[in-house]
């Protein structure tokens, strides 16, 4: 086992692994960071990147253009999230209700539609998509360069949204408006700032950053739609929004540590043959769990999330 | 108000009356349903369960119905609920069935249960599976002979009798071949999520694996990307998987549940199905055989498989 972490070309790889299986989980992640900073739940990010990835395929199917696919995609994600923001925010249905109804109505409404769409080949076409292309220069730094530098046009994409986002939500009178809408909506309001437009602009940038991590498993990873192919990854962003403290860069480590160990627990499972492979699969979610606790000690949420905002005397 | 409640609720009662007098005039037809984990669209085995299912209604002429995606704490409800509405048979397609199907066995005595792949026969309890490690054996064959490593990977989903048979006949035909050679083996715990089912081949190729075998369902898919991709062979499972992956795939073991289950449902329908195991393997050409070889398979490779194969049928080769 110790011979991945000494043979460079080796360790590359593995690490390559780890950010592969991380990338569409940060861009969920970062979709929830920025929901429940402004003061929603968004439990629906698996359902928005489920939607994403069939925009995404749907819009490169009948193009054949990736970027098409891609803004297909993200609209898709965040034409989910209208879903919630109308539910969550005009309503005032419970968020976390509204958010395992997304999950499981896109669950559905993908598979339907890809059997239309697609008429049962969705699992044997190849689709364009991004391809790796290296980063002149960058690439040559030892280790780190393929690893990060040798990556397709989403990975970069990725590594420019985690600081803006961040300078968006700390360093930006915009920023100061969602934090103060999530913390404290009331004062917010009193201070003449409209607490549901904020929190629907912030419900769908989420909708539409978790379908981006969708266009990822599409259009840079697979290259198809399968049904279900978001497999519980926005469930794993929610865990890493706490991770990383409603911070996208926390959120970005928390989703890089859990990318680690599963790719670690893929390896494990080939060197040590006779331990049950169960109990390398609960490894990411293990460290998860055990960085949870120990890590960061108690998380403090935005005061305001999973409540509704009602104006008095409407 | 009240008088048209009370005038609404006795014609209601009428007509659930009629209909509940009348259904026993109708002649019944033979009922079969099935229960599926997955999608009906995955090109594997639950695609081929519903058009086993579907091929079963056009040639014996019985009604049919399906669930997707059942979850395993739903299982039993699913089960009894078909039974309860009166199916003659209900099917659970996979393993994980077999729990939820005896115990709907138990409260539906006159129902036949079937369970792919099941491992304990009952009283009104049927279970139809594949000799996987004929199959599994066959193909570990082929890739010792294919692989210049010497190193190849098997990729499964959850350790189940299906997986375990498969790679443990997998790597005793392997190992007959290459003694020195290794199997790489990674579980992913998921059956649909495709990334990862490239991720682990990625990463076996990475290790020197030159020759993938995927038995997971939707996520197989990834996985021979990953062989596409990087220029290695795979094996596929179910249906002659070298038509969609001319590039890739060495061989497959055609597991047809489909004709399978058209056989056991017509016994069904004649009312012969016992509760016992139904078992397909190389006597059953129609059910189970392998298919299509690549062109890459030199001829000499191919007579061994086929003598592999008649020896198997002999009963001297018991994998």
């Amino acid at each position: 086992m110790m011979e991945v972490f000494l043979d460079p070309t080796m360790l590359a790889d593995f690490l390559a692994t780890s950010l592969r299986l991380s990338v569409p989980i940060v861009f969920a992640a970062l979709g929830g960071v920025l929901a429940e900073r402004s003061g929603v739940y968004n439990i629906g990010l698996e359902g928005m990147m489920l939607a994403g990835a069939f925009g995404a395929a749907a819009g490169t199917f009948f193009t054949g253009s990736p970027l098409v696919g891609l803004v297909s995609g993200i609209f898709t994600g965040a034409l989910t999230a209208m879903i919630l923001a109308v539910l969550a925010i005009s309503v005032g249905v419970t968020q976390i209700v509204a958010g395992i109804a997304i999950n499981i109505f896109s669950i559905g409404i993908t598979a339907f539609l890809s059997r239309i769409v697609f008429s049962g080949q969705a699992n044997t076409m190849t689709l364009p998509g991004y391809k790796a292309f290296a980063l002149p220069g960058l690439v040559a730094i030892p280790i780190l360069g393929p690893v990060l530098f040798n990556q397709d046009a989403l990975v970069y994409l990725m590594y420019v949204t985690v600081p803006l986002l961040f300078i968006l939500l700390f360093r930006t009178p915009w920023g100061l408006n969602i934090r103060a809408v999530g913390e404290n909506p009331r004062a917010a309001d009193t201070a003449g700032i409209s607490v549901a437009k904020v929190r629907y602009l912030c419900v769908l940038g989420s909708g539409a950053l978790a379908g981006l991590g969708g266009c990822y498993l599409v259009l840079a990873q697979v290259y198809l739609f399968s049904e279900h192919m978001s497999a519980g990854k926005g469930f794993i962003a929610l865990a890493a929004i706490i991770l990383g403290r409603w911070n996208p860069v926390g959120a970005l480590f928390a989703c890089l540590l859990f990318g680690f160990f599963d790719a670690l627990q893929l390896r494990l499972q080939f060197a040590n043959p006779e331990v049950p492979y169960q109990a390398f699969i609960i490894l990411p979610y293990a460290v998860s769990i055990l960085a949870l606790v120990g890590l960061v000690g108690k998380p403090t949420p935005p005061g305001a999330v999973g409540i509704p905002y009602e104006r008095e005397g409407k | 108000m009240s008088v048209f409640r009370r005038v609404f609720l006795s014609f209601a009662a009428l007509a659930v009356a009629s209909v509940m007098l009348a259904a026993p005039v109708l002649a019944e037809p033979f009922k079969v349903a099935i229960v599926m984990p997955g999608n009906i669209t995955d090109q594997s085995w639950n695609q081929a369960g519903y058009e086993g299912l579907m091929n079963a209604k056009k040639e014996l002429d019985i009604e049919v119905a399906y669930s997707e995606k059942v979850a395993q704490p739903d299982q039993a409800e699913a089960m009894a609920d078909y039974a309860r509405r009166g199916y003659n048979v209900v099917i659970g397609h996979g393993g994980e069935f077999q729990e939820a199907a005896n115990r709907a066995a138990r409260n539906f005595p006159d129902t036949m249960f079937v369970v792919h792949n099941g491992t304990e026969p009952g009283k009104n309890v049927a279970t139809l599976d594949f000799y996987y490690k004929q199959f599994g054996y066959l193909l570990g064959h082929i890739a010792g002979k294919m692989s210049k490593s010497g190193k190849v990977g098997f990729i499964g989903a959850q350790k189940i009798k299906f997986s375990t048979d498969l790679v443990a006949g997998y790597e005793e035909g392997f190992k007959q071949v290459r003694p020195d050679g290794q199997v790489l083996i990674a579980w992913t715990n998921d059956w649909d999520d495709i990334a990862k089912g490239k991720e682990a081949a990625l990463n076996q190729i990475s290790q020197g694996a030159d020759v993938v075998f995927p038995t997971m369902d939707n996520a197989a898919v990834g996985s021979l990307q990953a062989a596409k991709e990087k220029g290695v062979w795979g094996f596929y499972l179910y249906y002659d998987a070298i038509t969609d992956w001319p590039d890739t795939v060495l061989q497959s073991a055609i597991l047809d549940i489909k004709a399978a289950m058209v056989e056991v449902l017509r016994d069904a329908k004649e009312g012969k199905l016992e509760g016992k195991n139904y078992k397909m393997d190389v006597n059953t050409p129609a059910a189970a055989r392998l298919g299509t070889y690549h062109s890459a398979i030199p001829a000499d490779l191919k007579a061994e498989v086929e003598d592999l194969v008649a020896q198997m049928k002999a009963g001297t080769l018991q994998p």
